[in-house]
């Protein structure tokens, strides 16, 4: 170790109750960082899980315009090639071909616009969790369904906006690709709690090959939504496949869910001025310690100036001590953090009653999940690196500037 | 008189405390020579002290010119006033000496440290320094560990062993009792006169003057007498 950083790391143990506060303000810090950040990350990610899994999917595969203008003109066709391509990627989990527009649902003299959304009940299992959200009666039948055998499934505000229960048969009324008028009886066999009150209130939902027929729709496709293995995948995958498809448009879940991402964003922003407040007042804490060990030290400061350390040196061993002190707090705070992190990822923790009420009306599994991201220790500790750095400029600077004459008359 | 060391030349230095000007040394001339076992006294605010912190590059005057190992203090950078320090010039302060996080050993190596004499050398040259100034087992201890006078001990020997031309000697037993001053002084003037290491020491102690072979009295900042004993 050079002479700098040997004196440097010795002054640091000097005054040890001293450095140990500092330190300990450190390691609370990086520990109450790692541990926001991982929540942070593994809520959101919950968010967005849930989120996608719940309609949307990690992707969606469209025809060109079609977000834009969601109407049984703007299609894609899944031809074999397509389907090929989809069930090859590995980071494809599943995906679900659907065909959706709008429709009059009518129940003797009731009736109330909705959107009808054809699926194929067996691959929409792999992407979404519509199915596992019943709240009456049961989903849509597996496999073709046979002439005469029509289901439903109704939002359960639809429902009840309808007056409609299991085994009543409504009427739906629409417009086919055709143009030609379409309009079918189609009988309940479930609703759907859903967390997103309008959606519950204006989807239903038919089997595809019902939806193809009932819009005289062919082959086509209103969307393809696809499951991923992880959120963290959507931009790779996505630009994957854009590469390999032409004619269809891919929209990564945000662009699907923008108030969920613009959600994530707020929070994030919000927590990042937690810590940053947090992270400034243990700067302030360094640059006391600092202050304080160079002001105790100011005439063996110049007796060493005296007998040739060069001032350079001198802010060299101030700023070492700084680092040192910091990267202490930080070695500590990771050890502490990192593992306690790594076993909340793996057992999230259930809420309390009350907070799980509210998790479920938005949707999502009443848990407190943490995610470790390697950017998270990483940007943690070159935060507080940095943070000790700075807090060292100023008082290795006053150091270094001193004269050894005036340094050496203190007492 | 042999060749000098460090000079001063018409130097004055005024202190400005709040405006109230306070003249410490008044147009001294004075220089040290090779070998010179000499010795600055008066009364305190004499200026004795000013004027060794002034001849060793650690202080400016406010007029006229110091020049030390052939070098002109005023034209030089605060780097460069360093680097002179540490090649030419040993220090023995009046307290405070010692680096406390250091053992006695790498207090003796740190100025060759900072010289980039390498380690063997360094180790073998703290040992034998330390050895030559009565400390030889004591290497391994803490300032904190040693009394007041095997720390002067110490700092004599981190003074000389980077082989510089002139040691200044800032009261070095001031905080001394009288039997433990006369050991270190005896000490200086042992390796003055085995290796012609020059010292310069300010001083009110009747011992240092004694020991002196040169003594140069000062009052109000003016030199009042510069005379030297037989062996001179």
């Amino acid at each position: 170790m050079s002479l700098e950083r040997r004196m440097a790391w010795r002054n640091v143990w000097r005054n040890r109750r001293r450095t140990g506060l500092c330190v300990a303000a450190t390691v609370f810090a990086v520990f109450l960082v790692v541990l926001s950040v991982a929540m942070a990350a593994g809520t959101h990610e919950k968010m967005i899980e849930d989120g996608a899994l719940l309609h949307s999917g990690h992707l969606t595969i469209t025809g060109p315009g079609y977000l834009d203008d969601r109407t049984l003109e703007r299609f894609l066709v899944a031809d074999d090639d397509l389907r090929a391509r989809l069930d090859a990627d590995p980071a494809i989990r599943g995906w679900a071909p659907r065909i959706a527009s709008f429709a009059l649902l009518s129940l003797d003299r009731a009736s109330h616009g909705a959107a009808v959304v054809g699926v194929d009940p067996e691959r929409e299992s792999t992407v979404t969790t519509l199915s596992e959200r019943i709240h009456r009666g049961r989903f849509l039948s597996a496999g073709p369904s046979g002439e005469g055998s029509r289901e439903v499934v109704l939002g359960e505000r639809l429902a009840q906006s309808l007056g409609a229960e299991l085994g009543d048969e409504i009427l739906l009324y629409s417009v086919a690709y055709s143009l030609e008028t379409a309009y079918e009886l189609f009988t309940v066999v479930g609703t759907l709690k859903l967390p997103e009150p309008g959606l519950e209130r204006s989807l239903s939902v038919i089997q595809l090959d019902e939806a193809s027929r009932f819009f005289v729709y062919g082959d086509r496709l209103s969307e393809i939504a696809l499951r991923l293995d992880s959120a963290d995948d959507v931009e790779p995958v996505a630009a994957r496949l854009a590469s390999r498809l032409s004619g269809v448009e891919i929209h990564p879940w945000y662009e699907l869910l923008p108030e969920l991402e613009q959600f994530v964003i707020l929070d994030d922003l919000g927590m990042y001025l937690m810590l940053a407040v947090l992270v400034v007042v243990v700067a302030f804490g360094i640059l006391n310690t600092i202050l304080m060990a160079i002001l105790e030290r100011t005439r063996e400061l110049g007796m060493m100036m005296a007998l040739g350390l060069r001032p350079g040196a001198v802010f060299r061993v101030v700023y070492w001590e700084s680092t040192f002190t910091a990267g202490v707090g930080l070695l500590i705070g990771l050890l502490l953090s990192i593992p306690l992190v790594l076993v909340l990822a793996q057992n999230p923790i259930p809420l309390g009653e009350e907070m799980a009420g509210m998790t479920e009306i938005v949707g999502m599994e009443p848990v407190m999940t943490f995610k470790l991201k390697p950017l998270n220790p990483i940007g943690s500790a070159a935060t507080i690196l940095v943070v000790g750095a700075l807090a060292a400029v100023y008082p290795a600077f006053k150091a270094s500037r001193g004269r050894p004459v005036d340094a050496l008359r203190t007492l | 008189m042999s060749d000098s060391i460090a000079e001063a030349r018409g130097v004055r230095k005024v202190y400005d405390t709040r405006g109230v000007e306070t003249v410490a040394l008044d147009g001294v001339d004075f220089s040290v020579g090779e070998g010179e076992f000499a010795a600055l006294a008066g009364p305190s605010g004499s200026g004795k002290t000013t004027l060794l912190n002034i001849l060793g590059a650690l202080d400016e005057p406010s007029e006229g010119s110091v020049i030390v190992a052939g070098q002109e203090l005023g034209k030089l950078t605060a780097t460069e006033l360093s680097d002179l320090r540490l090649a030419k010039l040993g220090f023995v302060f009046q307290a405070y000496n010692l680096i406390p996080v250091f053992t006695a050993r790498e207090n003796v190596e740190f100025v060759m440290e900072l010289q980039g004499v390498g380690a063997a050398e360094r180790h073998a040259r703290a040992d034998a320094v330390l050895e030559e100034v009565g400390l030889g087992g004591l290497g391994a201890k803490r300032p904190l560990e040693l009394s007041g006078g095997q720390q002067q001990r110490v700092a004599v020997a981190r003074a000389i062993v980077g082989r510089p031309r002139l040691v200044l000697a800032d009261e070095p037993t001031a905080n001394l009792d009288s039997e433990t001053a006369a050991r270190l002084l005896d000490l200086m003037a042992g390796l003055n006169r085995h290796h012609g290491t020059t010292f310069l020491f300010s001083t009110h102690d009747p011992m240092v003057m004694e020991a002196a072979r040169r003594l140069v009295r000062l009052k109000d900042g003016r030199i009042v007498d510069d005379s030297r004993s037989a062996g001179g």
